[in-house]
């Protein structure tokens, strides 16, 4: 499914922020965008239309988004992103567990709000934009995040052994000689990477990775996630103790380039 | 270092003080009234009592006025005429009961009285007749008013129970006076409280209603800004709202934010956090959205500050952290570079959290201002320094705001650290944990 095919459902009891927004999601290229201005008629429209996400209001003339939504899970399991205008919602919606997939404090930007929409769609239907690539390099080795293996140019990697001093013999990684120079990264640095991937360019704060990695109560892991970085630096960087592309930003987290 | 003792004393032990004062006050003085209320209606009740009661012939006076001649008795004009007008009458006995004087007495009544009629009106009533009786040498005065004009009872108590009356009205008066307090701090509890809620509800309202309409500002202003069609000026006029309506944005927030903590009905939506990871957070999101060149962090979290929990309200927090380092680059002089360096540490189960930059630091005036208890909204803004003090305040911690040794400012914050629990304990498991 194209992602820009998505039936969207927009509830909000402001005529000229309906007509903003709905506006705003055409323009971005979503073209199946529906509007309600009540939780009656969000609730038939949702029925009839059936839409693959519902942007929320919480507070609406006739009820309140939050039992309007519990109201809709019982129908489908469509994704919800909650708009909200109060401080107070913000931390009911990020605890209890509500079971909503995403919210957004008004006032905000347009391209937040396509950003939000995107990334819940992607997620929930795992429809993917073109742009989007499985594959990234890292000078001369390239990672496939699908399948999760590293692939080394070997032609290129002989070229530069001389250069640099024999890093080659001496890594301890003893995939990298290798059938076709290819490496399996472990589940873990998979999800290392993959989270590193997601943010290239960007610091990643170490305790974001362990969230990555293990998930939750991942209390105490800051050393052990060293020792997979020091993993993952030996599979995917030409010299791993000096580090190209795999950054350490010291005390906050790490960063590839 | 000039002291900053007086920064130390926690406000919310401060603001408690403050409101017990008043409210002692007021309780007192609720009490205070009641008190004054009752004796004004006991007092007035006994001005009512000496204008209509009292007001009546007493046997003494009659037998003053009665002078023995050889007529017999006579009494005295005066005293007769008072009788009269007062609807009284009086009649004298000799010793063997026989009436040998009387005045105005009812045609019903005997002339002559037992020892047994004798007693049982001095008790009670004859025949219907209120009477008071006083002794005369061997003969007995009797005045007696109207039937249905005077109460008579007579009042016997033994003296032990009189003695645990005594205890038991001293127990009940103080009993009253516990009551009235009670109920007087109840109510102005209420009151208060209820006037605070209206108060925050309705900032709440307003921040929540101007929100959506800030939405849409913010929402076309982008757009036009973004538009190709319309000429450069246009859209840097565009930016100029946006950017605006973003400030406020913060504004509402800020705004919310103070009134509720500002009368504490904020319920921290406290949790298990730990502290180094949410500078760490906040941290990154400055150096993610800066320029190089713009913004360095140092960190330095102690190891074993790094496990350090304490129970915070996360938003919260984070919002602490986000206003100082926006403070420090704000502030950073005409070094392009803000380098900010953080440092936590744990000492006697406390987390301590310094942040310090190489900016312009703060002024005396901001200091002060800083320190002080008193709001004081002029000259320069300093809303988002003095949130996050509010903050730490609601949160028990203590907050410190100085100027470096040689330049720049820092922020010495100290919350409460939680026990090394479980999660602890997880994590020290955690660490063997190498498995790929």
């Amino acid at each position: 499914m194209n992602l820009y095919d998505c039936k969207i459902l927009l509830v909000d009891d402001e005529k000229a922020l309906r007509e903003m927004v709905s506006g705003f999601l055409r323009r971005a290229g979503f073209h199946k965008v529906t509007v309600a201005a009540n939780c009656m008629e969000a609730e038939e429209l949702f029925a009839q239309k059936a839409p693959h996400l519902v942007l929320l209001d919480v507070m609406l003339p006739d009820g309140d988004g939050f039992s309007l939504f519990k109201k809709l899970r019982e129908m489908s399991e469509a994704p919800v992103i909650f708009l909200s205008a109060r401080d107070e919602d913000e931390s009911r919606l990020r605890g209890l567990g509500l079971g909503a997939d995403d919210y957004i404090t008004k006032p905000f930007l347009p391209e937040e709000l396509i950003l939000r929409v995107t990334a819940v769609l992607k997620r929930v239907y795992r429809v993917k934009s073109m742009q989007e690539s499985e594959i990234i390099t890292l000078g001369r080795c390239q990672v496939d995040l699908g399948s999760g293996v590293v692939h080394w140019d070997r032609d290129a990697a002989d070229g530069n052994q001389a250069g640099s001093g024999g890093v080659y013999g001496s890594s301890q990684v003893n995939g990298m000689e290798g059938k076709n120079g290819e490496i399996t990264l472990t589940a873990k640095e998979y999800a290392i990477l993959q989270k590193l991937a997601q943010e290239r360019g960007r610091i990643v704060t170490i305790d974001a990775l362990c969230d990555a990695v293990w998930q939750e109560e991942n209390y105490g892991y800051e050393n052990t996630l060293v020792v997979h970085i020091r993993r993952l630096r030996e599979k995917i960087e030409e010299d791993p103790s000096h580090p190209k592309y795999l950054l350490t930003v010291r005390g906050l987290g790490y960063r590839l380039v | 270092m000039r002291g900053f003792g007086g920064e130390r004393i926690n406000y919310n032990y401060r603001k408690a003080a403050h409101l017990l004062f008043y409210g002692v006050l007021a309780v007192f003085g609720i009490a205070m009234l009641t008190f004054i209320l009752n004796i004004v209606f006991l007092i007035s009740a006994a001005i009512v009592y000496v204008n209509t009661d009292s007001n009546y012939v007493g046997g003494g006076e009659i037998m003053k006025a009665l002078t023995v001649t050889q007529n017999g008795y006579v009494l005295d004009r005066e005293v007769e005429e008072e009788l009269g007008l007062k609807d009284q009458w009086a009649m004298l006995l000799d010793e063997n009961g026989r009436v040998i004087w009387s005045i105005r007495k009812p045609e019903e009544l005997k002339d002559e009285y037992s020892r047994s009629d004798i007693a049982r009106m001095s008790k009670w009533y004859l025949q219907g007749y209120p009477v008071q009786m006083r002794a005369w040498d061997d003969r007995i005065m009797i005045v007696g008013m109207q039937k249905e004009t005077m109460w008579k009872y007579n009042v016997e108590f033994s003296l032990p129970w009189m003695e645990f009356a005594k205890r038991v009205i001293l127990a009940y008066l103080f009993i009253n006076f516990a009551w009235i307090v009670v109920l007087a701090f109840f109510f102005t509890r209420r009151f208060t409280k209820n006037r605070e809620r209206a108060r925050i509800e309705w900032i709440a309202g307003i921040s929540h209603d101007i929100r959506t309409p800030l939405s849409v500002v913010m929402g076309y202003a982008d757009t036009l800004e973004r538009s190709e069609s319309l000429p450069e000026d246009a859209r840097q006029q565009a930016a100029v709202i946006r950017h605006q309506s973003l400030v406020m944005k913060e504004l509402i927030a800020d705004l919310n934010l103070t009134s509720q903590l500002e009368y504490s009905m904020q319920a921290l939506r406290k949790e298990t956090v730990r502290p180094a990871e949410i500078v760490r957070s906040v941290a990154v999101a400055f150096l993610n959205d800066s320029e190089p060149g713009q913004l360095d962090i140092d960190m330095q979290i102690e190891p074993k500050a790094e496990q350090l929990c304490v129970k915070a309200d996360r938003q919260l927090l984070v919002r602490v952290f986000r206003n100082l380092i926006n403070n420090s680059m704000k502030h950073n002089g005409r070094s392009k570079l803000v380098k900010i360096r953080i440092a936590i540490w744990q000492e006697k189960q406390k987390c301590h959290i310094r942040l310090e930059d190489n900016g312009v630091g703060y002024s005396e005036e901001i200091l002060r201002r800083l320190r002080s208890r008193k709001k004081d909204s002029t000259g320069e803004n300093i809303r988002g320094l003095e949130i996050v003090k509010k903050i730490i305040l609601a949160h028990g911690g203590k907050i410190r705001f100085g100027n470096g040794e040689e330049s720049g400012e820092y922020c010495l914050i100290t919350l409460r650290g939680m026990k090394q629990n479980k999660a602890y304990f997880n994590g020290v498991w955690n660490h063997l944990d190498y498995r790929d």
